[in-house]
């Protein structure tokens, strides 16, 4: 307790504000936002269970009646690999963003969404076609497509020594175009195949189960933090190639380093939700319109942030027209993309 | 001039840029307490010059020592906390507060963990006084003009506390109120911490005002090393500028001023 | 000849598959003075015990809504989706909504004790709700011995092996019928049959579809039997091979629809020298009776021999 007074006494120092005050004070309001959403998620769907009825299958982990097989089984593990892939996808996104110092950048656009995407694809591919049982299966060649693709942009994008922005764009854009290409030839030539593959490109979190969790909770979290560590050096690049060098910054290993990690918790993420569009693109703009581009800051709030939206998407999801599910997809773009135009117009009225 | 003295040196240094030559066997030796300026035409290497003594280019040839060290065996971070850098024209990706912009300068200093001090602050905030860019500090630095940022960039460039301090062509947006005011402080940083200011300068005369010392390049050569009044004269400028000038002497200083 | 040859050969070989035991889909019954425990594989090859007789069955499959209804179980049957038409009462049922993906609340809500899927598309919903721990069979069939074969695994699931067999019974006789006055028609004498879907491409269900068989058993020969599975085939080769009957199918029986489907097939381009059109041989049927794994593909093959019958006549 005296640590924090002594943190908000230090509060303004020559004109600053000291980080670690508005960082736990982020966390602390993140902690409640998933709280609150994720309670009241806990509500909606194809029956609305109350809240207390909710309090109680939680409080007594009932999982004997059918409400609490739906509470603790179906509702609770989607809230929460929601809410770890919306970590996931908006801490990537922003680091990406800052790394590349490109605003247009998103968690897929070093190609490893292509990769698992076409993992997965192909998984549904021969399962319709050869009557191979590989639907269990789907995850793990999702994850191995993405791995293949991460190691292609790797590869391709090493240049004797020099590993430019330019140099791990193209590669990565190289590599979406090629696998793109492959899976809207699966989508073409697998009849029934099409519908399931669909689903999954559009993001799907109904396989969500507390073995899946799991796997991908530790990871999730290692990784988010690793990102947010390496948020001075995220603040040096912004500022430009030549001027982070000169500020310390070992430019070309830092990439790969965000790159990698940031990469792999996309490819571990995506493997169990499959491509969940938006989050990672527009997130980290709203985070920055609210804190300011300061990493330190600004992937906390991101990283809280998406999960806050991303239950709120799985909500809707599948609750909007019950029982029918829409695909959670088109619920982040639905709620994005006017928000993203939105930014686009500040933009140009604060330029002008 | 004895090498155990000096704290920038270079032997027999070259640097290609794609086969083609851009400086060729530089061999040059700074010593403490001087305001260096490097001048000659476009293309005769000034800028490369400043990235090799940086660190930031490689030379294909030659050494390269800063305080007695080779270069090549300091790591980047132990660099940026002796150089610092501030940049002609600088294009920043997101829309940082200046006061932001300057605290990165500290950023060779801070661990990520344990944060930054109040001395960090102390020390941003110095430098965007002595630049008079403090009433800018709320600001973002997309909003302020040419002239605004490129004080800040000094400033930040001031905040890194460097004991050697190079600049890329500083003056390039910089009205003449605040010309001379930023030279006073550069003169002034260098009774203080800084040992040795390393300029490119476009402008003959200012940098004839400035430098203690001046390397004429041309063609990636040196040409001729020396004071203004050694170097500044019409032989030399017809020579490597190749175009008709006329020196005259400054009114009241002892130094050389270039007339078209 | 060779061709022939070939062609009573697959017939007699369909004859003896479904006068004996099927082989792709078969289920290991334990009989004994007890109906249950029993255990049956499925589709998916998993093995599920049933202890108990089931009093709340959902289906996520219209074929097996059709079967529930002709086992005579419909009483047990609590869930239904919204593609389980047929028969007649059907409607008074609790519809758990779209065939994929499944409404996984609404299955768990109404507490069932068995589900019946058709795999296919619903397979990762399938996994989930094994997870859960219901007991799910996944059954569909490419051959109308094995929908049979469905029905004797239902019935016994269900605890009505007796109601199964009698089932069976009814519909094999009605399909030997059938099957032993075509079985001897050599090949050229075989009216050729085209059926299809026609969105942006034409696709037609070539062998190992239950269409395919239908048209089989009842004399005719599929332009597309030579080809595995759902296939797409141009217009071109449609009209090259010159099929002496057209079947188009409707979900909804609608006269103006299926007279507006009848003109689109007449003007198709490059179609007018088709024997089938030149001589009206279009006809229109419900899809349900050929698309699906139920009883109800008899009436599709009954359909079908008296289309071909008086056509010959």
């Amino acid at each position: 307790m005296r640590s924090l007074v002594e943190l908000k006494n230090n509060n303004n120092l020559y004109g600053y504000t000291n980080w670690r005050y508005k960082a736990l004070l982020i966390l602390i309001i993140g902690f409640f936002a998933i709280l609150i959403v994720g309670f009241i998620g806990l509500n909606f769907g194809t029956i609305i269970i109350q809240p207390e009825k909710i309090w109680s299958i939680i409080w007594q982990h009932q999982t004997d009646n059918s409400l609490g097989l739906i509470i603790w089984e179906l509702r609770l593990p989607r809230l929460i690999m929601a809410m770890l892939a919306g970590m996931t996808l908006a801490s990537v996104g922003g680091s990406f963003q800052g790394m590349l110092r490109n605003p247009l950048a998103d968690p897929y656009i070093l190609g490893v969404s292509a990769g698992a995407a076409l993992g997965a694809c192909l998984a549904i591919a021969l399962q319709y076609t050869l009557k191979l049982y590989l639907i269990p299966y789907l995850p793990f060649f999702s994850l191995l497509g993405a791995l293949i693709s991460i190691a292609l942009v790797y590869l391709l994008s090493q240049k004797q020594t020099r590993l430019s922005v330019s140099d791990l764009l193209l590669a990565g854009v190289a590599i979406n175009f090629f696998f793109s290409a492959i899976i809207t030839l699966l989508l073409a030539t697998s009849k029934q195949g099409t519908h399931t593959m669909l689903f999954w490109l559009m993001g799907d979190l109904s396989t969500a189960n507390w073995q899946k969790i799991s796997w991908v909770i530790l990871p999730v979290f290692l990784g988010t933090l690793l990102l947010i560590s390496s948020s001075l050096e995220l603040n040096a690049m912004a500022l430009g190639e030549e001027e982070a060098l000169h500020l310390g910054v070992q430019t070309e290993k830092f990439r790969m380093k965000i790159f990698l990690i940031g990469s792999l918790m996309i490819a571990l993420i995506v493997s169990f939700t499959g491509l969940i569009g938006f989050v990672g693109l527009v997130i980290p703009h709203i985070a920055r319109l609210l804190v300011g581009p300061d990493h330190r800051i600004m992937l906390p709030v991101s990283a809280l942030a998406g999960s806050v939206f991303l239950i709120i998407c799985d909500t809707i999801a599948r609750s909007l027209i019950a029982p029918i599910e829409i695909p959670i997809g088109a619920i982040t773009a639905i709620l994005g993309a006017p928000f993203f135009i939105h930014l686009l117009k500040r933009r140009n009225n604060i330029n002008e | 001039m004895s090498s155990n003295e000096s704290i920038i040196s270079l032997e027999g240094v070259s640097f290609n840029y794609n086969q083609h030559p851009v400086l060729q066997d530089i061999n040059l030796s700074i010593l403490p307490g001087q305001f260096i300026g490097i001048i000659g035409p476009n293309g005769s290497g000034k800028t490369t010059l400043l990235k090799l003594i940086s660190g930031i280019l490689s030379p294909k040839q030659g050494k390269i020592k800063i305080f007695n060290e080779d270069i090549d065996t300091i790591s980047r971070k132990k660099i940026a906390k002796m150089i610092s850098l501030v940049p002609q024209d600088s294009f920043i990706s997101y829309n940082y507060k200046v006061k932001e912009v300057v605290f990165m300068g500290r950023i060779p200093f801070i661990n990520q963990w344990r944060g930054e001090t109040a001395l960090d602050y102390q020390i941003s905030r110095e430098a965007m006084e002595k630049t008079d860019s403090l009433c800018y500090a709320e600001k973002g630095i997309h909003q302020i003009s040419g002239g605004e940022a490129q004080r800040v960039y000094i400033a930040r460039a001031l905040a890194q506390s460097p004991k050697i301090l190079m600049l890329d062509e500083f003056t390039s947006h910089l009205d003449l109120s605040y010309k001379y005011e930023i030279v006073k402080i550069l003169q002034d940083s260098l009774k203080e911490k800084v040992q040795c200011i390393i300029s490119v300068f476009h402008d003959l005369n200012l940098a004839s005002y400035c430098s203690d010392q001046l390397i004429l390049l041309n063609e990636g050569i040196i040409e001729e090393i020396g004071t203004p009044q050694e170097v500044i004269n019409e032989y030399n400028l017809k020579k490597v500028y190749r175009a008709k000038n006329h020196i005259v002497q400054h009114p009241e200083l002892a130094i050389p001023q270039v007339i078209m | 000849m060779v061709h022939q040859k070939t062609m009573s050969a697959v017939v007699s070989l369909l004859l003896f598959i479904f006068l004996t035991s099927p082989i792709l889909c078969w289920a290991n019954t334990n009989a004994g003075d007890d109906l249950f425990p029993v255990i049956l594989t499925d589709d998916l090859g998993i093995k599920i015990t049933i202890t108990k007789k089931p009093e709340r069955i959902v289906s996520t499959a219209p074929n097996n809504t059709e079967i529930i209804f002709a086992l005579g179980l419909e009483d047990k049957l609590v869930g239904r989706t919204d593609f389980c038409n047929y028969p007649p009462g059907v409607e008074k049922i609790e519809s758990i909504g779209m065939l994929s993906p499944l409404n996984l609340e609404k299955i768990v809500s109404l507490e069932p004790d068995l589900i019946l899927t058709f795999g296919g598309l619903q397979a990762k919903d399938i996994i989930r709700l094994r997870e859960l721990g219901y007991k799910v069979l996944a059954l569909d069939a490419e051959t109308l011995s094995e929908m049979l074969n469905n029905i004797e695994i239902i019935a016994t699931a269900c605890g009505v092996p007796e109601k199964g067999k009698e089932l069976i019974t009814n519909l094999k006789e009605r399909i030997d019928f059938i099957a032993t006055s075509s079985a001897d028609i050599p090949a050229s004498q075989r009216l050729k049959v085209f059926t299809g879907s026609s969105y942006e491409a034409i696709w037609s269900p070539g062998k190992d579809t239950l269409f395919d068989d239908l048209i089989t058993l009842a004399g005719g020969q599929n332009i597309v039997g030579n080809q595995k599975g759902w296939v797409t085939i141009s217009s071109e080769q449609v009209a090259l091979a010159e099929p002496d009957v057209i079947i188009i199918t409707s979900g909804i029986m609608n006269p103006e629809e299926i007279d507006k489907m009848k003109d689109d097939v007449i003007r198709h381009p490059g179609w007018s020298q088709i024997p089938a059109i030149k001589k009206n041989h279009i006809f229109a049927a419900n899809e349900d009776l050929f698309y699906r794994a139920g009883p109800r593909l008899v009436e599709g093959l009954e359909l079908l021999y008296e289309i071909f019958s008086g056509i010959k006549e």
